[in-house]
């Protein structure tokens, strides 16, 4: 799998990531590093121990991170989940939630294919 | 030189052995006559003893004989009666045969007896008419020898007149037997005899009237001195009253002779004494020393014989050892001197490459590339050479086994290297076909003495080029697998193969020796020492490694060195290549399947191909797919359409956007133009390790990144412009470090809104030119942190610039930023241009 089927896959905008960062290498180096991050699993924990501000942040973050790297689902769907908790909870946030968790599944699925098309 | 010794050796022996026999012999001839003088001598002694015992026995018998006729005298006067009664009485009572008046006229008035005569009366007439004292020998009328004692006395006779002697007879036989003269068995023998030589007393055989007549007749000549003579020295002898004492051989036999005067008369006493026994005794013992001598000699010259023999035998094995030694020695210095004269075979090699290079550099001056490269292979060259030398100076070192081996991290990239670059001239001169092939490298790098290593590749390498003919195929192979030593070594397997003349079964078993070279006419003509394969073999034993050969004549050589040597940990720098899709073409499937690994395990994925024809379908394929390889790998020499031709080929229908590098094992200078006219795009040299490639391919790399996405032209470079972003995300932040870097930027990154705090109150004034701060971060956000910066009032540059950079992009949003200090906001995802034309505002 190449890199671009990869932003096939997650539904994210290969075009747009490779004109803001320039360079193939760049893009594939920080997309593998997209799932060291642990603002996910710190959204899921929030969420569960009700922690509303905590899980705002990490959603913000997962936000910020998906901007950076156009992953335009997650990205819109972490926003929206961003957007139910800025205030403190709201009961659109457990769907919203969901959608998210399904979102991220989807690109760790895509990313973990291509590392494994690298070999590593 | 052989027969000489043995000539000389016999001549010693039969010198020895004469001499033997001649010392022995009169040793045994010496002794002999010593001997025989001992018992003259003895005999002389002895006889001597027994004449003077006889004599005084003769003496003290005549003595007695005497005394009683004195008695007679005494007991019996002539005053008495009868006298003549009492003296005839007593002289019978004391043995007397008869006794008698002699009167002074010489006539005898029996008293009893038979009438007696004297022998030879004159003396004894004249001793007795003297007063003397005197004995006689005389006969009686019967004709019995009888011995006369007569004494001086007066006694009337019957004619009136009176006597002048009474003399008294005993038998001869009682002297004898007094005398012991004639006693059987005994050692010796007497005569009695007159001055005349006639018989007074005579014993043994002895018959005749006179002993000297007896001398004459029984004489055999002795020492070569007559009877005449003997008798003659008896005569004078006695005539002069003497001892006379002589050797002389009587009836056959050698006799001692003794002669003295006896007392009381005119008579001798010879006394004989044959050496018969004695020379018995004495002729044993001689026979004896002659038998001891002759085994003696003999065992002296057994000994001698074997002690030669057995010194022979010594010499004639030292000589052959001397032999042995002198041809080892000539074959030695045979030897040396060939390899003084052929040295060029080792050194030739690398110094033409010297040579050779150097002429190309001359020829292309104006091409730098062309100039450094051959500096390159000059100056491997040139270091192989000088170790060479050493090697050569060295040689008794290595032969008495003090080589130490200079075990250092050894890349065998760089030696594989440095061997294709020495032996590629070679090859092109005999326009030989190379392969290097590469396969299950595990470790690039390990320990071992590269000079050893190089010495021994090269030594195959150059044999292989020489003894396989123009336009013959030759391959170095290297691949690793799992040493049996441990998992910090890796076993190295080498190869070198070539279809070239190969070698026979013999030469196989002794091509490891020293100064060896495989005679026959098909190799004459290939100059060399011979000397390579022994250094190589004892370089690879010195490594604890072991050499195979296959060889069969005509069809060519394998070499194959087995080494265990230990991984030396690889420097391997993120060896990572962009994720290229790639393609690689060669003949050798086994290079492809290696080379494909070694690319993969650097980020690239790969295709292979084997032909030409092959790789030009593949490409054309992936092109109508939109999906072109990145970069083609081309090896030069493919069976059918080659290198050259596939590139042109590809080009035909690529254009120009796709690199194409060729890969070889030759020097590529020659086709280099060409190559580059048909729009190949580089070159890399075989063997391909994991190395090779990545430094090969890396140029591309960053002309891949630069040629896809142009930077913009308005580029600004901030020329290392310090800023502090706070940013709590570790992706975030990576992404803005490789995006702002990019640009001129000096990035210093806070995890937090305090930390961000921290390091711009720890700062000196003035060093961050601006701050680019996240908003949602945890302990402090982006707000608070810029309330706090913008409180330290003190500080001149508090108002420095911080911009706001966030995924939160509603007005509101803005408007907080603002409200809090801030200068300006921008929306996350960081645009470069954005952020540059922002802080060129802001910074000036």
């Amino acid at each position: 799998m190449t890199l671009q089927e990869c932003y096939q896959a997650l539904d994210g905008n290969y075009d747009d990531v490779l004109g803001r960062l320039r360079s193939e290498r760049l893009v594939q180096k920080f997309v593998l590093k997209f799932l060291d991050d642990k603002s996910y699993e710190l959204l899921c924990s929030s969420m569960e121990a009700e922690n509303w501000q905590e899980a705002f942040r990490a959603s913000h973050t997962i936000k910020g991170m998906c901007q950076n790297l156009s992953f335009t689902r997650l990205q819109q769907s972490s926003s929206n989940l961003t957007e139910s908790l800025r205030n403190g909870w709201t009961p659109e946030a457990v769907p919203l939630l969901d959608q998210v968790k399904q979102d991220y599944q989807q690109a760790a699925a895509a990313i973990g294919e291509l590392k494994a098309s690298l070999g590593l | 030189m052989k027969n000489k010794t043995t000539r000389f050796l016999v001549c010693s022996v039969m010198i020895a052995a004469v001499l033997c026999v001649g010392v022995f012999g009169f040793l045994a001839f010496y002794m002999n006559r010593i001997s025989s003088e001992i018992m003259s001598e003895l005999g002389t002694v002895y006889m001597t003893g027994m004449n003077e015992r006889i004599t005084k026995h003769f003496e003290t018998t005549i003595d007695y004989r005497l005394s009683h006729m004195e008695d007679l005298i005494n007991t019996n006067s002539a005053e008495k009666e009868d006298y003549l009664e009492w003296l005839a009485y007593s002289a019978k009572a004391r043995g007397f045969e008869c006794l008698a008046l002699y009167s002074s006229d010489g006539t005898f008035q029996m008293i009893y007896g038979d009438q007696v005569q004297v022998t030879d009366p004159e003396p004894f007439l004249h001793s007795m008419n003297n007063g003397e004292k005197k004995v006689a020998v005389g006969t009686d009328s019967k004709g019995t020898d009888l011995v006369l004692v007569g004494i001086s006395a007066v006694y009337p006779m019957r004619n009136g007149k009176e006597c002048t002697a009474l003399v008294g007879g005993i038998t001869v036989d009682y002297i004898k037997k007094v005398l012991a003269l004639d006693e059987e068995n005994a050692l010796v023998y007497s005569h009695v005899i007159r001055k005349d030589g006639s018989f007074v007393i005579r014993s043994a055989d002895a018959y005749r009237d006179n002993y000297f007549d007896r001398i004459w007749e029984t004489f055999g000549d002795m020492n070569g001195k007559s009877a005449e003579s003997y008798v003659e020295e008896l005569k004078f002898a006695m005539e002069k009253e003497e001892n006379y004492s002589t050797v002389l051989r009587l009836s056959g036999e050698r006799r001692n002779l003794y002669c003295t005067a006896l007392p009381y008369s005119e008579w001798y006493l010879i006394t004989v004494m044959p050496y018969g026994e004695m020379d018995v005794i004495v002729d044993e013992l001689s026979n004896q020393w002659f038998q001891m001598a002759f085994f003696s000699g003999g065992a002296i010259l057994l000994i001698m014989l074997m002690i030669f023999l057995g010194y022979f035998r010594l010499a004639k094995k030292q000589m052959k050892e001397l032999e042995a030694a002198i041809e080892k020695a000539e074959l030695a210095s045979r030897a040396k001197s060939e390899f003084l004269s052929n040295m060029s075979h080792d050194i030739r090699t690398p110094m033409n490459a010297i040579v050779g290079m150097t002429a190309i550099a001359t020829a292309n001056l104006d091409n730098p590339q062309q100039v450094q490269n051959c500096l390159r292979k000059i100056s491997l060259s040139g270091r192989h050479l000088l170790g060479l030398v050493n090697d050569v100076l060295d040689m008794a070192k290595i032969e008495s086994g003090k080589m130490t081996l200079n075990m250092d991290r050894v890349s065998l990239r760089e030696v594989l290297d440095g061997i294709v670059g020495i032996i590629q001239p070679q090859i092109k001169a005999k326009r030989q076909n190379f392969d290097v092939r590469l396969r299950d490298i595990i470790s690039e790098c390990v320990f071992c003495d590269s000079v050893r290593l190089n010495q021994v590749l090269l030594n195959f390498l150059s044999n292989a080029v020489k003894f396989t003919p123009d336009e013959g195929h030759i391959a170095l192979s290297l691949y690793q697998e799992p040493s049996s030593k441990g998992d910090d070594f890796v076993r190295v397997h080498l190869e070198v193969e070539d279809d070239g003349i190969g070698m026979s079964k013999e030469f196989q078993t002794k091509i490891f020796d020293s100064f060896t070279r495989e005679d026959g006419a098909r190799v004459q003509k290939t100059e060399g020492t011979g000397l390579g394969m022994a250094i190589t073999k004892f370089i690879v034993d010195a490594m604890d490694g072991t050499i195979e050969v296959q060889s069969e004549q005509g069809k060519g050589s394998r070499f194959h060195v087995v080494l265990d040597l230990q991984k030396a940990i690889e420097q391997e720098a993120d060896m990572v290549l962009p994720n290229w899709t790639m393609l690689v073409v060669d003949d050798d499937r086994m290079l492809c399947e290696s080379t494909v690994a070694a690319l993969s395990s650097i980020g690239v994925t790969a295709d292979w191909a084997l032909d030409g024809e092959t790789a030009v379908k593949m490409v054309l394929e992936h092109h109508q797919r939109q999906d072109d390889y990145h970069i083609i790998l081309l090896d030069w020499k493919l069976p059918g359409m080659d290198g050259v031709e596939t590139a042109r080929e590809i080009r035909r229908t690529l254009g120009d956007a796709v690199p194409i590098i060729l890969i070889s094992s030759y020097d590529w200078s020659e086709i280099e133009d060409r190559a580059r006219q048909v729009g190949v795009s580089g070159f890399i040299g075989k063997p391909l390790f994991k190395s090779t490639l990545f430094y090969g391919l890396r140029p591309f790399a960053e002309a891949f990144d630069k040629e896809l996405v142009p930077l913009p032209p308005q580029q600004t470079d901030f020329h290392g412009a310090q800023i502090l972003l706070a940013e709590d995300n570790d992706l975030n932040w990576e992404i803005a470090e490789a995006l702002l870097t990019d640009i001129g930027l000096k990035l210093d990154w806070a995890e937090n809104g305090q930390i961000c705090v921290e390091m711009y109150r720890n700062s000196a004034p003035g060093y961050y030119k601006a701050v680019l701060m996240d908003i949602r971060m945890p302990v402090m956000n982006g707000y608070q942190a810029t309330e706090a910066i913008r409180a330290m009032t003190s500080r001149p540059d508090h108002d420095i610039p911080i911009i706001a950079m966030t995924a939160d992009a509603f007005a509101e949003d803005v408007q907080k930023c603002l409200n809090s200090g801030m200068n300006a906001h921008i929306a996350k995802p960081i645009d470069v241009v954005e952020v540059s034309k922002l802080l060129e505002k802001f910074i000036k």
